[in-house]
């Protein structure tokens, strides 16, 4: 006699196999990038205030900005729908793989 | 026509062709599907996720404070664009699989308790009052430029205009139409910035990029460095705004409940994407106003000085539009496209906060029992207390227009995003860690009034503004502690969270 399986308890930080577990994978990459380019450069620019770096990052422009002040203005907008597009794209690729495995109804 | 009653002619113009353009497509509707309502597509679904949060915070509130706080300021547009994402990856397809509307009904329906959703209720309407004011003090603003009147006497007509508004548009049943309205008020943005930015000699085809030569011009003729970063504020305060108004927009009430107009879950998150560029476009422009202002400002010869730079803060696109001599017309259209997102962000949250009211407090705790007219009756009566709460606040506004609704993003980061993460993300979280987690936000969220002159040094994690860098994580431990060290929520709520919301592809 088999005793019945340990039912499954939701958890973000230990997902079940299958689909969930391949899309918290991606959730977390995301994150990552999220928050290291969003407050890691914060930390950055505050880091090497007075520094040689700091007047680098300071000094050279882009588009006539000086390049924190664009990375922070222009690019983190960007940078964030780039990575909604990421994730959609991976997301719509494992709903098609595991809804294939099941039966093909892609939703 | 001079400058107020071209604005006032361009204003009543885009309202009057709002309503016009709302029944018409009421009667093509009814005609084609018999309902209300259709579908536009991804793109469409974006710009209506756009134009629903497109508001005087955005329009005015964020040239504002950029204006006045130089980089700091862009804490306001990285939190504000940030939180998609985090709403896109953490929240979006699974509350649509949870398949919940409201606030208070995902609430009560998860943690399986009337008070809990009463609760949520009333911290979702306290969200939408907060956001009200702000929005208010933007239409008090535009009012008092457009009749040149006081602020006072502009806040209590726009109040009336709203709400004559709502009952009107109430009467006729018109339906908003809000990929026009983004239309309307991205180009009345974008456009006036574009001639500012030509006659100002800089590259107007994308004054996003051209401001860059303004912000040189100011450093070399008049020695302001408006890029210098962490000058007068900490890397705390900026992280911890940035974070505060990222958990935020992951927790506002009306924002969450936009991802139930779309069909399917895959074009709900395409949606999200676009909806995200046609904001960000507007967000890459607001710097630029502040720029021009303080260009302009200094050419004139006006002092900045911190408290007239604070009064002008929340006009300074308009100023700045008058300063360079813009025609009429066009500074109407500017006023125009803030005033509507203003008006609709108004309209929309006292209605679903008076449909709250009747439903979640009156109807399911006070009177179950009530009558469809008597909670009609309620909802009606509703709009009016809230518009005459927020009219009572915003005669004497507490901050600046982007400050207020951080506040509101505060709130709605320390209470309702705690829940939703925990909630759809953890099956063990019950009632008790619910309740318990919503006081502690409220608290962690009043925690500077309360607390700064007791405990200046604790009040001082918890800035009004950014209290959610140290109250959401605060928040979410309480949670998880009350959870664990209470009995677990029932068995069925774990199934359907297993099967449903997490394991419809097992």
């Amino acid at each position: 006699m088999s005793r019945p399986e340990k039912p499954y308890k939701v958890n973000l930080l230990r997902p079940k196999e299958g689909h969930m577990r391949d899309e918290v994978r991606i959730i977390l990459a995301i994150l990552f990038g999220w928050g290291v380019c969003t407050f890691g450069f914060q930390f950055l620019v505050y880091a090497c205030r007075g520094t040689g770096a700091g007047s680098l990052l300071t000094r050279l422009t882009l588009f006539n900005l000086p390049l924190h002040f664009w990375f922070t203005g222009q690019f983190l907008p960007l940078w964030f729908i780039v990575l909604c597009v990421i994730f959609n794209i991976y997301v719509d690729r494992i709903t098609e793989y595991h809804s294939r495995r099941r039966d093909r109804s892609y939703e | 026509m001079n400058d107020s009653s071209w604005s006032i002619f361009v204003v009543l113009l885009v309202l009057l062709s709002f309503i016009l353009v709302g029944l018409r497509q009421k009667s093509r509707e009814s005609q084609e599907y018999g309902f209300g309502g259709r579908y536009t597509g991804r793109i469409g679904g974006g710009a209506a996720i756009a134009s629903n949060w497109m508001s005087a915070a955005s329009l005015m509130g964020l040239a504002g404070i950029i204006y006045l706080r130089g980089y700091q300021g862009l804490a306001y547009v990285i939190g504000w664009t940030g939180g998609y994402v985090l709403l896109l990856v953490l929240l979006a397809s699974q509350i649509r699989r949870f398949g919940k509307f409201t606030t208070p009904e995902f609430v009560g329906e998860r943690y399986g308790s009337p008070a809990a959703r009463l609760l949520a209720a009333v911290i979702a309407i306290a969200i939408s009052v907060i956001y009200c004011v702000a929005q208010f003090k933007g239409i008090g603003l535009i009012f008092a430029f457009m009749f040149g009147i006081g602020y006072e006497q502009g806040v209590t007509y726009g109040a009336l205009a709203v709400v004559s508004y709502l009952v009107v548009s109430g009467a006729l049943g018109v339906p908003r139409n809000q990929q026009l309205q983004y239309l309307v008020i991205c180009v009345a943005f974008i456009v006036p910035l574009m001639w500012l930015a030509r006659k100002l000699g800089y590259f107007w085809l994308l004054p996003q990029f051209g401001y860059g030569r303004a912000l040189t011009d100011l450093a070399r003729e008049f020695r302001i460095d408006f890029t210098l970063p962490f000058a007068g504020d900490s890397l705390f305060e900026w992280c911890a705004l940035c974070f505060t108004l990222m958990v935020g927009t992951g927790g506002l009430p009306h924002v969450l409940s936009r991802f139930y107009t779309v069909p399917n879950v895959r074009d709900a998150r395409w949606s999200v994407v676009w909806g995200l560029f046609f904001i960000a476009l507007i967000y890459w422009s607001a710097p630029a106003f502040a720029v021009f202002g303080r260009l302009l400002e200094a050419r004139q010869g006006i002092a900045f000085t911190p408290v007239t730079a604070r009064a002008s803060a929340d006009v300074i696109a308009l100023k700045t539009a008058l300063m360079a001599g813009l025609p009429g017309w066009l500074v109407g259209v500017l006023a125009a496209g803030a005033l509507s997102a203003a008006f609709f962000t108004v309209a929309g949250l006292l209605m679903t906060g008076a449909a709250s009211i009747s439903h979640d407090i009156y109807y399911s705790f006070m009177n179950p029992k009530a009558s469809e007219r008597a909670r009609m009756q309620v909802a009606k009566g509703g709009t009016l207390v809230l518009a005459a709460l927020v009219l009572l606040v915003a005669l004497n506004p507490p901050g600046l227009i982007a400050e207020i609704t951080a506040v509101a993003f505060a709130l709605a980061g320390n209470t309702i995003f705690p829940l939703f993460l925990l909630g759809i993300w953890w099956d063990r979280a019950n009632r008790y860690g619910a309740i318990a987690g919503m006081f502690t936000g409220v608290l962690c969220t009043v925690a500077q009034p309360l607390l700064g002159g007791v405990l200046p040094a604790l009040a001082s994690y918890f800035p009004v503004t950014a209290s959610a860098l140290c109250g959401a994580p605060l928040v979410i431990c309480v949670m998880i502690a009350v959870s664990l060290a209470t009995p677990a929520p029932p068995e069925e709520m774990r199934r359907f969270l297993e099967q449903e919301v997490h394991g419809h592809l097992d």
